[in-house]
This record gives C-alpha cells, structure tokens and sequence, in this order.
C-alpha cells in the first residue's frame, strides 16, 4: 500500500480514452492535475487511468462520470450524439477561428445555454476545442469529387453530416480505432486537427494531408472535462475552492490554446516523411463552404425540433467567436 | 486490505471457482464484481458500469468477426468444403506421419494472416478441422493441443491488434512492427510442425496414418478444393486489398460458404437450425468469457497490481537481461488471468520507459522493436499454458467430450517450443530485426 | 418441476431467430459491399452499416445466451471435479446455476437501467441516427428469456440433488 505522509484526503479517478503520452493528456491533463494536488497541499490525489484502462468504450465516458464509475473523464460532448445537442453548434462546418477564442465562447455559451440544462448532472471544470480539422487521406483530397466514395472517419454527428454532404461515407467510430482501421483499410482517411496525427500514426498510414485556408477552419470537436457531481458537492470548501480556480472560461481557453499550440509538431512530422500536405486556397474553401451550407441549414432546422432556437444559437456563438477572436 | 493485495488474492480465487468447474466467465465475472465493490467502497460504481458494459461488449464491431465465422465454418463443413480441404491435405501429406495435424497449423496461420484475433482463430478451425483431424486417428489431445497452439498464430502472424497498440504506447511505427512479426510468427507455425513431427515419433499412436497417394489421386482432391480456394482468395485477398474490413470478410465468407452448401444439397432447413444452433452456443460460449474478463480486468486495473507489479520488477536493479527475464516470466505468469489487449495496456507504459534506458546492444528503435516481439509472444502463450489458458478453454468447450485433462497434455509440448523459441529470440535478437535491417 | 417443453422451445427458437439476424448481416454486408463497389455507376453502400452490424450482432449474442446456458455449453474445467461423487457434482451444478441466475438478473437489471439512460438522452447513433435504447430493448427481450431460463435451470438442480439423479443427458447439459 502507498502510504503518504500528506493528509491526503481525496483520491480522484481521472479516466480517459488516449494513451498518457498523447498530447491533451501529457500537456494539457497532467500539468492540470498536477497543479490541483500541488494547490490542494497534496490533500487531493489524482490517480490518471488514460487509454480506457478502467474498462468500457470512449462513448461511455460521460456516463462513469455521471454515475460515479469514476470521477473525472475527458471526453467529447459528440460521441453520444442527441444528448448534448447545443455542443453541436461549434462543430459546425466553418465556425472556428482560433481554438482559443473559440474555446472561449464555448465556455460563454456553455454558462448561459448548457449549464442548468443539458450538462445539469454533472460538474463541468473545462469546455473547449481544438485546432483547425484536417482532412488525412489515403489519395490526394484537392476537391470535393476527390472524396467520392471515399470512406472517412468522422468523430462526431455534425461531422459525419459534413462528410457526407461533402460526398465522402462517414464511418462513426472513436478515435484510438483510426489507426487500426486505417491500417486495415477499414477506412481509407479521417478528419482530425494536426495534434492526434503523431500518437495515432496517421502520418504513417496516409500520405495525403488537406488544410484549409481563409479565416474559419473546416471544423472542430467539442471537449469538455466533467466531474461527477455527487464528488464535486462533497469536497470540503477549501478543496472546492482548488477545483473551481481550476476551471472555467480561462482554463478552457487554456486548454484549447495549449491544443492547439500541439498541431505544429504533428505537422512537421507528416513534412519530415514527405507527405503530400495540399493547401487550399481561400477561393477554393468558398466552394466547400457553399457545399457545406445545407448542413448548417438543416443543424438549425433540427435544433428547433428539438427546443433549442437554431438560429439564435448559431448567431450567437458566431459573434461570442468573433468578439474573442478580434481581441 | 489494500487494493494491491484485493488484487493478489484474486488469482487463487478465480482458480479455485474454475476448477470447482464453475463457467469461466462467471468466475472472473463475479470475482471482478466483488473486488471492484471491495476497492471502491461502495457498489454504486461497479453497478453504474453494468449498465453499458454488457451491450457494448456484445455489440462490439470488431468482436462481431467471431460469430460470423463461427457460422462460416459450420456452411463450410455442410457443404463438404472442410472435408475437401482435408481431403486434399490428406492426399498429399497423410502419408508423412502428423501431416494432417501440420496441414492444420498451416491454415491457422492461413486464417491468422487475416485475423487479428487468437480466440476467433481457435474457435474458427477448431469447428472446421476438429472433426476431420479425430476421423483421421488423431488423438484428443494431439488434435486439441495443435489447435490450440494454433490458435495463437491468430495474433502472431500480423496483421495483429495487439502490435497495433503497442506501437501507439511505444510510439513505434506499426508497418516496422508487422514486419519484424512476420518471421517470428513462421517461426511459430515451423516449431508447432516441429513438434507435431516429434510428438508422432514418440507417440505413434496419437496420429492415425493413411497409404501414399497417387498423384493422380492427389490432383484430384486438389481440384475439389476450388470452392474453399474461391472464398479464401475472396476473404484473404480482400482484406489485404482494403476493399473489406475482416468483419466484413467474415460476412461475405459466410455467404459464400452458404450459398456453395445451398447448392450442394448440403443445406436444409434442418441442417441450417443445426449449424445455427452450434453457432449460438459457441458464440455465447466466447462472449461470456471475453466478458467476464473485460470486468475482471477493470478490477485488476483499479487494484494497481499489474501497475505496482511491473514498477517492482524494475526497480529491483538487477542487470538488464535479469530485468528482461523477470518481465517475460510476468507476462507468461499473468497471461493466466489477462487478456493481451489489457496487458499490454496496463504495463507496457510502465515497462517501457524503463527497458528502453537499459543497455541490451540495441539502438532505441530496435530495442523497440524487438521487445515488442518478445512481449507479443509470451503475451499470446499465456493462451495456452494450462491450467488457465483461453484457447485451450474454447478448443476445449468446442469438444465436450474430450475432458480437459487431455487438452492440457496434448499443449504442453507446444508450450515447450513457445518457450523454446522465446530463449531463441531473447538471445539472438537478429533474427527479429533482420527484415527491418534490410527492407529500411 | 419436471423439464417444460415450453422454456426449451423458447431457448432454441430465440437462439434460431439470433442465427437468422446474423444471416441478416452477411447479406447486408454482401449488399453494401457490392453498393460499395459500384459508386462510380451511382450505387453506395448501405448508410450506416456498421452500426448495423453492431446493433444486430449484440441481438444475436444476447440471444443466444440462454440456448447456450440450457445446454450446459459455457466453458468449463472438470479436472478436479471427474473425481468427485456425482452427488457432489449435482449440488456444484446446482450453486453454479443459482450464481448464474444471480449473475444474469443482475445483467438484465443493469441493462434496464442502461436502456431507460439511452431513452431519458435522446441518444442516437452517429449516421442512422436512430435511438440507442432499441438496440437495448432487443437484447433486453433476449435477457428476459436468459433469466427465466436461469431460473428454471436452478429448478431442474435442485430437483437433481433431492432425486439424486439426473434430467440432462451428457450431451445436453449434463456432464459425463
Ligand atoms: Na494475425
Ligand atoms: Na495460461
């Protein structure tokens, strides 16, 4: 048995789906852990369990959180599509700038829209994006024809949508089964942000890497970092008060940031091998955008099936993105 | 009582609830219940995760291969094409003494070049070359142990799942991996024939014989293996062509398979229900242990004994082979009571930054490589040591008749020349590295 | 108790009516793999065909599990056990049955729960979209019949231990 000579008085199970060296969780997840159990004087303890190693599949994530299975998970609001549907809205083709500004307005969006509702039985520490979605392909993807019939792995509702209007077969599937899929030839591409590629060996698998050019990315996912409730209100106040200076609007800007920052290492190593990396133009992107209008017209039209107002929705988070995006 | 020790104590407890004969999934099941209720103080947790866990293990897309060759094997053998392949196997080798059973281990590394999985593969030629290797004389245990050995080859002769997520936790390149697996894993199907050809010597009677064939006898058997060719080209080749996902090549062997007995009179409604009903019970059979296993393992992980074991192991500052031998030894000893994939997932983050700093004459990339072979092989006998070993329990149930017992002798010199070949790779590390060395 | 024709026609018609879900995904999947063949000439493959897969092979098993449990077929070790009397052998099938009724309620129980979650999140698959409590729902019919075969297995045991003798032959559940 581990004896400490701390009073340690918490011990948090952090559950997750990526192997530990991955980038969010090396970067972005132990340095946050570390810095609650330095400012808890050691009183809080969190034990990291990363690549689904207490059991179950990514999508259940959000369930061991809310029921206690275990107290912390980093997890995508999109693997359970249909329960976190105002999430989607930033998941849209051509909504994200920065993963920070984004990011930011995710958190606003999330206290005024999200908290008391769809996010209600859990406690939310962190909710944020990542860097610009990029298209990895077996064969060059330069236009849209170019994805006939090609089957993508896309990580979440909105974006299956998008692959498939875009003329691709959207194949559902978490993220750690890309690089077996992949190499199986399950799948000939994905879509991810540059920052997964090295600890998924996409740049291995594809030689083919598509960037989109212009001022909004093709897409990004959503990521939140939920705590179970129950554990959360039984915290003595102190050590609430160490969780909640680690969490909310700045620490999600943070973590999106940090994300973020990761893109350039995996892009260099897809340079590194050669790869074919097609940018393309901003007057190309006007064309993907035209195509990818119907998706963001039909995401409207189902969000108010489901009583959430679409349209004001969208038109909010768009300005929340540009007002922290201007800044 | 600590988790670490919830964890030890666990092991003589599955044992002792297996051979009070109680099904092996529900032991590990109600073991891996128990102590997770123990670890967490409270049962609310383990309870919550039981409310997936079942559904997703069962609907799982990549364990869904399982049953769908399962049911391939059954249309195969109504349809005469197991019989065939056999036939024609016979034909050619039935006079060698054990060429049967060595006919044998070449399809499952036929079949493990496809599949990614040890189970699926045991299970798929158990039903298919079980019947024919008992008509042709073999004894239970030859037949059971070189299916069960077999088996493993699910795994060692890549593609193979377990390499996949090693590559991803040592951030090795998988294509150099599958590469350096390749040999290896002849080597693997070379030593079970090995072995088949000692095993008949020293046991004559384990192995029926038949007379040396004419060749133009042999052709013609030969010429009756077209449907089995067509559907293997069709299966192998499409995996390997990207055009099918291996689920996907199941479904379609499967079709294949049926349509071929449809039309060969073999396929009835009777025969159907028949092949349908051997299809379920051996499907439920597997899913049950793959998951009480997957609630076993959770407990185990939460326990921290894989953790706290491998950390022990390599911080005992023994001299680097010592160290290598010491994990080797706990791979071989926890493949008892573990799935590769949990394995490899709890320990080798654990083990690999501290192996790779030791000095064994490797580059880093090499070491890399080559201690990935050594672990996916000690990993992958642990399937097969007796006297909880995976593939010896579904060989096993595929064959009620045949006590265990059997099973277990019939392994065990398939065991030595996993072991065999394990010092061999250990202490010639050239031999995993070479087609790496050439082909980069 | 004597052995209900009813419960075991049950088991063997669920189990056959699994097998024909599974025949239902392989000629799905010939018929989007063919789709998949012919994009070019406007064909495709069936949308969402694996989370079909998905959701029928977990029917498939789910139902299958009380066919495989009336016939004694899960895995088991009898090394130690051949040497016992048989009446010890029928009261260990007997604890064996009540800890796998235990085991199977508290699956079925569990599930339920699953299923009413899936149902209170309106939570869908990613490209068919259609509820994930369905898939829940099938196996939950398919559990149903596994407890009461778990049940009426018990009965059976215990009915063996009191008569000292066995209702199953080797073949079918009981050991020789
Ligand atoms: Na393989
Ligand atoms: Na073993």
């Amino acid at each position: 048995a581990t004896t400490s000579t701390l009073a340690q008085e918490v011990t948090l199970r952090l559950h997750q789906f990526l192997p530990a060296q991955a980038n969010v969780p090396a970067h972005v997840l132990d340095p946050w852990a570390d810095k609650v159990e330095s400012e808890s004087g050691g009183r809080i303890k969190i034990e990291r369990y990363p690549a689904m190693q207490l059991g179950g599949t990514p999508p259940q994530l959000i369930d061991q959180a809310q029921d206690g299975t275990v107290d912390i998970v980093w997890t995508l609001p999109g693997s359970t599509p249909g329960r976190f549907p105002s999430t989607e809205v930033f998941e849209l083709p051509f909504m994200m700038t920065s993963a920070e500004a984004t990011s930011r307005a995710y958190w606003d969006l999330f206290e005024s829209h999200m908290k008391d509702g769809e996010f209600k039985d859990l406690q939310i520490l962190a909710a944020w994006v990542h860097g610009p979605g990029v298209i990895h392909s077996r064969t060059p993807v330069e236009k849209m024809t170019d994805l006939q019939g090609m089957k993508v792995r896309a990580p979440t509702r909105v974006i299956t949508a998008l692959v498939s209007e875009l003329g691709g077969t959207p194949v559902g599937m978490p993220i750690p089964a890309v690089t077996e899929s992949l190499s199986k030839g399950v799948i000939d591409g994905a879509v991810t942000p540059w920052e997964v590629v090295p600890s998924l060996k996409v740049q291995e698998l594809v030689s083919n890497h598509t960037e989109f050019g212009g001022d909004h990315a093709l897409y990004t996912t959503t990521f939140v970092l939920a705590m179970n409730k129950a554990k959360y209100d039984s915290l003595p106040d102190d050590l609430k008060k160490v969780i909640d200076a680690n969490s909310g609007q700045d620490v999600s800007a943070l973590f999106g940031k940090t994300q973020e920052h990761y893109d350039a290492p995996g892009r260099e190593l897809a340079v590194a091998r050669k790869n074919n990396i097609i940018t393309l133009s901003a007057e190309q992107v006007d064309e993907w955008k035209a195509a990818a209008e119907p998706v963001i017209a039909n995401w409207v039209k189902e969000a108010d099936g489901k009583g959430i107002k679409g349209q004001a929705l969208l038109d909010e988070a768009r300005a929340l993105i540009d007002k922290y995006t201007a800044k | 009582m600590s988790g670490l020790e919830l964890g030890i104590y666990s092991f003589p407890l599955v044992l002792l609830l297996i051979f009070l004969r109680l099904p092996i999934g529900l032991a590990m099941l109600l073991v891996g219940l128990g102590g997770s209720w123990i670890i967490m103080g409270s049962a609310v947790p383990i309870l919550s995760r039981l409310k997936g866990e079942t559904y997703s293990t069962f609907s799982s897309y990549s364990l869904s291969i399982i049953p769908l060759f399962l049911l391939m094997g059954q249309f195969a053998t109504l349809g005469g094409m197991s019989q065939a392949l056999f036939r024609a196997s016979n034909a050619w080798l039935g006079h060698r003494k054990g060429g049967v059973a060595m006919s044998a281990v070449g399809a499952c590394a036929g079949f493990g070049a496809i599949c990614g999985s040890s189970l699926a593969t045991a299970a798929t030629m158990a039903q298919v070359a079980l019947p024919e290797l008992r008509r042709y004389g073999y004894s239970n245990a030859l037949a059971t142990g070189t299916l069960a050995a077999g088996g493993t080859l699910g795994v060692l002769i890549p593609p193979s799942v377990v390499l996949v997520i090693y590559a991803i936790l040592a951030e090795q390149n998988i294509a150099k991996l599958f590469l350096a697996a390749f040999v290896p894993g002849i080597l693997a199907a070379i030593g079970y024939m090995i072995v088949i050809a000692i095993y008949v010597r020293v046991s004559p009677g384990s192995a029926g014989s038949a007379e040396r064939m004419p060749y133009r006898e042999r052709f013609r058997a030969l010429a009756e293996v077209w449907p089995v060719l067509i559907v293997f080209i069709t299966v192998v080749g499409g995996i390997y062509a990207g055009i099918f996902t291996p689920t996907e090549a199941a479904a379609i062997g499967a079709a294949g398979t049926g349509l071929i007995a449809f039309v060969n009179g073999g396929l009835t409604r009777e025969t159907l229900i028949q092949s349908i009903l051997m299809t379920a019970s051996a499907t439920a059979m597997i899913f049950f242990i793959v998951f009480g296993a997957a609630i076993y393992n959770g407990f185990l992980a939460l326990s921290q004994l894989p953790a706290e074991a491998a950390l022990f192991i390599t911080s005992q500052g023994y001299n680097p082979w010592m160290v290598l031998v010491g994990i080797l030894i706990f791979y071989l000893i926890l493949g008892c009571f573990m799935d590769s994939m949990s394995m490899i997932l709890l320990t080798v983050p654990i083990f690999f930054p501290i192996v790779s700093v030791l000095d064994y004459g490797l580059g880093a990339e090499e070491f890399a490589i080559w201690f990935g072979i050594l672990v996916l092989i000690v990993v992958e006998v642990g399937l097969i040591t007796p006297p909880v070993g995976m593939n010896l329990f579904v060989i096993n149930s595929m064959a009620k008749d045949i006590p265990i017992i059997q099973t277990y002798r019939g392994v065990t010199p398939f065991v030595a020349s996993d072991i065999v070949r394990t010092v061999i790779l250990t202490a010639f590390p050239a031999i995993s590295l070479f087609m790496v060395r050439w082909l980069y | 108790m004597k052995r209900s024709a009813a419960i075991e026609w049950l088991a063997r018609a669920l189990a056959i009516l699994g097998g024909l879900v599974l025949i239902l995904i392989t000629v799905l999947t010939v018929v989007s793999i063919t789709g998949r063949a012919f994009v070019r000439q406007g064909l495709g493959p069936i949308p969402g065909d694996f989370e079909l897969v998905e959701v029928m092979t977990a029917f498939a098993v789910f139902s299958f599990l009380p066919w495989c449990q009336l016939r004694g077929a899960h895995a088991t070790v009898d090394v130690f056990t051949s040497f016992f009397p048989a009446g010890v052998n029928r009261v260990i099938d007997l604890i064996t049955e009540i800890l796998m009724t235990f085991a199977i309620t508290l699956i079925g129980w569990r599930l339920w729960y699953g299923m009413t979650d899936k149902m209170r999140y309106n939570e869908t698959t990613f490209i068919l979209q259609f509820p994930v409590w369905w898939g829940f729902a099938a196996a939950m019919v398919a559990v149903g019949v596994a407890i009461l075969v778990s049940f009426y297995m018990t009965f059976i045991r215990i009915q063996e231990v009191v008569a000292g003798q066995r209702q199953f032959g080797p073949a079918e559940g009981g050991h020789s």
